[in-house]
């Protein structure tokens, strides 16, 4: 028997290589993705051994900082040869606009030098006493300055500086310089600039023959117990675990995808293996006929798949080697990570194949109880073609009732709870289920959807067209899991792409009608106790652009027995220029021995409005009245005191955060000059509008949906060559069909189009559940994971999937048809 | 009762085509150099044992195979001269098939299938000609069911009205018996027959039952890819007699 399925296999094999070239991508997924991980993972370590083996020995900072004293004492252990101490502290770049770079402040760090010198100087050189810096390569990258620009830092005090830029430092990776950005000075620069005097780390390079390990012992005497010695291999596992790089969350995540693609190939394996015992029904009655048990029927067709599916998985993991690297390359360029050299460990191999072996077989479990069913008689009789078998069984609509219902149900639930993760969880279970509802109501959904978009194209297209409607509705099982395999992938993009734009159209409607502020002035984040200078609001209020000039100071407080941040704002500006949502009280109740909670607040406190809520201060605990409740999107603080009541408890403090609304009629260009002017003095002091931060949000979101649009498209590639399959193996099982067609006068040209148009028509059908059941699930998360939602559409992109879906369907047309046509006319009909 | 007119050209001529499979050493010769005619408005059967070229003849005759050498006439066309595209406009507006067996679309109805060759030559039927094709076979009850809900002999009438519907210049009918129970075989053949008595039809039919080759005007015997004989009204028995000849 095993030889009989095995010469089968080498007269089915044409027909099986698109199926293992679905498995091939799958496997490769996942293979590429322990490729990629495992890649990563040896280039940071080579990284941070090669940092970490310039140094001998390191002694770390634990609570406190090292103070000057132990460093002396290093230095005058025996075997010592150098120590060098790294200062590190906030020292803010000067951007080109005059304003202080990014979200949080440049790091101020100290450069060793000589031998100690871990971070590579990869333009000009080293700074060498005052007036000079570096610039870490990224920061410099960001900013636009090179080497012998000027820049300007701030001091501990706010004080701008003037450098010159003498070169730029690649750090490697750190998770704070990568973050903020760093400055590099002399030592005595960097403690001049940042204020610290402590340090962070102190570096010791010992003398020839001194080994490692002798010399830990030895610092660590002269260091005391209150700081971490550690020999070079310790430091490079300190840094490797202070990276803050987690390498299994990044696998994790590709995986999820990973499985998506698989669950795609298992459909596509699923509906091969179907339309191929279909069209050897005669070969399997005949083996039955000749003695063959249902049991070697169906062992026979199981082997078969598991030898597809091993070739193919070993094949994919040899794909995913080159995927992985493919990929470690593309995040390196854009990263700044350490180019490493490919690493491959078993992993790959060990997980990738049996995965890819399990999901063939499981595939072909029931095709393969299919073909045990072929009774012998079926060999006598003429073959039946891929003949239409009766309706959607009762069964399977009763399945898919209860699942849509099920799925509907779970998704109402989540709609009428309180928004947050819970509902949002919920949400993916209902799509899950629904999804399974689709799936088995498939066949009647592509029966009656053919009909819709099927009708102009049987209409536009004459014959061809109506035949290849005709073919799309023939056996509406197969058409079906052909579709669904496509609608895996644009549901999911749908998904993703509805419900990122909903998430900007919230945040865009609660800017503009709750939070109508033109421009908002923060402080580096880190760096609260620089608040905004007061002088710099009062040049503010006094610019005649501006309409409101709102301050909002926070503190901590102990708010029912936790500990909070508690805040006030400029307070007539409340309910006239902004506008939170409330859901509870009115905002005029907030006045002194009153409370505006957040409903994310107030849930936890258990307040409701006319209830009191307990505030601790240093002055005191009061017990105060909650005014009202707000919800949604906001950017008042969540615990909002009345303004008098915030003074007399933390006393006259400056704003942490102003927002400016300018009057009506004041062009962006004259507000912004208005602002740029009052605060010249003061360059700490951030300055985001709001069409920055509305792009930075638009920014942020694409960069999310091109990463999950990446992710995906292996899976739609799946579909398309589930597409391009069934259609080969149609075209194979109308051969006759074709033949007839051909002889009554069908150009060649007439039936490639007729195969092009029964594509478009699956994976139009197939697009379109998708874009629905995309968008609907989209919708519901949104509204079940954010406060107040507003939907948005993305008609634009959702037009985008349809047609490319549309495109390429047509596109895996194109060699099943080319194979149509080329036929010759008195072979086929001559043929069994 | 033939209206074969004296003089007047044939339907279709063949001039000494040869038809080889293969090349080389392996090539085997189906045709060796035949010539014959097919009088307009005649029922004619081609006979022959098994392998004497008797299908490759009409495949050739059809336009369904290209030839090696010689010719072949439907009308005024030299098909051997056109290319794939002209041949299948050909097919689709001047010639007819009955095939023995898988004659219909599957997903088709049977009036779809019978109208078939109309569309996609994009020519609006003549509805009192089909009414009068579909009357004659029988059919109109079943116009509205597809293939897989007739019998063998109907879905075979429907292949017949679909290749007269479009009154083309010939008809080519390869065993289109062969599948038939005796009883909806001759039901066929006499339709066959009235079609080109009673129509002006010209019919070409290929086949190896006397019985069915007695339904035509005139039977041509082929063996080993040569024209050997030819029967004109002929009956089973000097249909078989000939056929024994042929064989001995």
């Amino acid at each position: 028997m095993l030889k009989t399925t095995l010469a089968g296999l080498r007269a089915h094999l044409l027909r099986l290589m698109l199926t293992a070239l679905a498995i091939t991508l799958g496997v490769g997924f996942v293979a590429g993705t322990f490729v990629l991980t495992d890649t990563m993972k040896a280039g940071f370590d080579r990284q941070f051994t090669a940092s970490a083996e310039k140094v001998s020995v390191a002694v770390l900072a634990k609570d406190d900082k090292i103070p000057e004293s132990t460093l002396r004492a290093v230095r005058a252990v025996s075997g010592v040869q150098d120590a060098q101490g790294q200062l590190r502290g906030d020292a803010p770049l000067l951007g080109k606009d005059g304003r202080a770079y990014g979200e949080t402040p440049t790091l101020g760090m100290s450069m060793a030098t000589g031998a100690l010198s871990r971070y590579t100087i990869e333009k000009g050189r080293a700074p060498a006493g005052p007036g000079e810096a570096v610039l870490e390569k990224t920061i410099a990258g960001h900013t636009g300055y090179r080497v012998g620009d000027a820049i300007r830092v701030l001091d501990k005090k706010g004080t701008a500086h003037a450098f010159t830029v003498t070169g730029l430092v690649d750090v490697g990776v750190d998770q704070e310089i990568g973050f903020r950005g760093a400055v590099g000075f002399t030592r005595p620069v960097a403690a001049q600039m940042t204020g610290e005097h402590g340090y962070m780390e102190i570096d010791v390079k010992g003398a020839p023959g001194v080994s490692d390990d002798r010399l830990r012992a030895a610092v660590a005497a002269a260091a005391g117990p209150s700081f971490t010695t550690v020999t070079s291999h310790g430091l490079a596992k300190k840094l490797a675990a202070s990276s803050g790089l987690d390498v299994d969350s990044i696998a994790m995540f590709f995986l999820a995808f990973a499985v998506v693609a698989l669950f795609v190939a298992a459909l596509v394996i699923y509906n091969t293996f179907n339309i191929l015992i279909a069209q050897r029904t005669r070969e399997m009655a005949l083996l039955r006929c000749v003695g063959a048990t249902r049991g070697q029927v169906f062992r026979s067709v199981l082997i078969e798949s598991a030898v597809v599916g091993l070739l193919a998985s070993a094949l994919g993991a040899i794909v995913g080697i080159g995927l992985g690297y493919g990929a470690a390359l593309i995040f390196n360029s854009g990263s700044g990570m350490p180019g490493g050299s490919l690493t491959v460990s078993p992993t790959p191999f060990l997980v990738g194949i049996p995965v890819g072996l399990a999901v063939t077989v499981l595939s072909a479990l029931m095709p393969a109880r299919a073909a045990t069913r072929v009774p012998p008689v079926a060999a006598l009789r003429a073959q039946t073609e891929g003949r239409v078998k009766g309706r959607a069984g009762v069964l399977r609509v009763i399945a898919g009732a209860l699942l849509g219902a099920a799925g509907i149900g779970v998704a109402v639930l989540a709609l009428t709870s309180k928004p947050g993760q819970t509902p949002f969880l919920m949400v993916m279970v209902a799509g899950a289920l629904l999804f399974l509802g689709v799936i088995a109501l498939s066949p009647l959904i592509v029966r009656a959807l053919s009909g819709i978009v099927g009708w102009p194209p049987a209409r536009i297209f004459g014959v061809p067209g109506r035949l290849a409607l005709a073919n799309s509705r023939r056996n509406p099982k197969r058409a079906a899991v052909t579709t669904v395999a496509l609608t895996v992938g644009v549901t999911l993009m749908t998904m993703f792409s509805v419900a990122l734009t909903s998430v900007r159209s919230t945040a865009d409607s609660s800017l503009r009608d709750q939070f109508p502020v033109d421009y908002q002035l923060s402080t580096q984040t880190g760096d609260d106790d620089r608040p905004i200078a007061g002088d710099a609001v009062a040049r503010l209020r006094a610019k005649p652009e501006f309409s409101a000039v709102i301050e909002i100071r926070t503190a901590s407080a102990t708010v029912g027995g936790h500990k909070e941040d508690v805040g006030s704002m400029t307070q007539r500006f409340l309910g006239r220029d902004l506008k939170p949502k409330v859901t509870a009280g009115s905002l005029t109740d907030l006045r002194p021995g009153a409370v505006v909670l957040h409903q994310r607040r107030a849930g936890g406190l258990g307040a409701r409005v006319g209830g009191t809520v307990s505030v601790r201060t240093r002055q005191g605990t009061a017990n105060l009245r909650v005014a009202a409740i707000v919800s949604g999107e906001s950017i008042l603080p969540d615990v909002l005191l009345d303004e008098t009541d915030f003074t007399r408890s933390f006393g006259p403090k400056d704003p942490e955060q102003v927002y400016l609304i300018a009057k009506p009629g004041i062009s962006t260009l004259s507000s912004r000059a208005a602002v740029d002017d009052a605060l010249k003095a003061y360059p700490a002091v951030r300055v985001q509008s709001a069409a920055d931060i509305k792009d930075q949000l638009s920014k942020a979101l694409d960069q999310v949906f091109l990463l999950v649009a990446g992710l995906l498209a292996l899976a739609i590639v799946i579909s398309l060559i589930g597409i391009a399959n069934t259609l080969t193996l149609s075209v194979v099982e109308r051969t006759r069909e074709s033949a007839l067609l051909r002889a009554l006068g069908l150009t060649r040209r007439g039936l490639r189009r007729m195969l092009s148009l029964e594509a478009l028509i699956i994976s139009l059908i197939g697009a379109l559940i998708g874009v629905v059941l995309g968008t609907a699930l989209g919708w519901v998360a949104i509204s079940a994971a954010l406060d107040s939602a507003v939907l948005g559409l993305p008609i634009g992109r959702i037009v985008l999937f349809v047609v490319l879906a549309a495109v390429a369907g047509v596109a895996a047309a194109i060699m099943p048809g080319r194979r149509a046509a080329r036929t010759s006319i008195v072979e086929s009909l001559a043929a069994e | 009762m033939t209206s074969t007119v004296v003089g007047a050209p044939p339907a279709v001529l063949a001039e000494n085509v040869v038809k080889e499979y293969g090349s080389g050493e392996a090539a085997v010769r189906a045709l060796h150099g035949v010539s014959v005619g097919f009088a307009r408005g005649a029922f004619t059967a081609i006979m022959g044992p098994s392998g004497s070229g008797k299908s490759t003849l009409m495949h050739c005759l059809a336009g369904l195979d290209t030839v090696n050498q010689g010719a072949i006439r439907i009308g005024d066309v030299e098909i051997t001269r056109l290319s794939d595209k002209q041949l299948t406009l050909l097919r689709r507006d001047r010639v007819g098939f009955i095939f023995q067996a898988f004659n219909l679309l599957p997903t088709l109805t049977a009036e779809q299938n019978i109208l078939l060759p109309l569309e996609l030559s994009g020519r609006t039927p003549d509805r009192r000609w089909f009414d009068q094709v579909v009357d004659t076979i029988g059919l109109r009850p079943r116009l509205t069911h597809r293939p897989s809900e007739l019998s063998g002999g109907q879905q075979q009438r429907v292949a017949c009205a679909r290749a007269l519907v479009s009154r083309p210049e010939v008809i080519f009918a390869d065993e289109p018996t062969g599948n038939l129970d005796s009883r909806s075989g001759a039901e066929v053949l006499s339709f066959l027959r009235s079609s080109v008595r009673e129509m002006g039809q010209t019919i070409v039919m290929v086949t190896h039952d006397p019985v069915a080759a007695s339904y035509a005007d005139r039977v041509v015997f082929l063996r080993d890819g040569r024209i050997t004989s030819e029967l004109h009204r002929p009956t089973p028995d000097s249909v078989l007699d000939a056929l024994k000849r042929l064989e001995s």
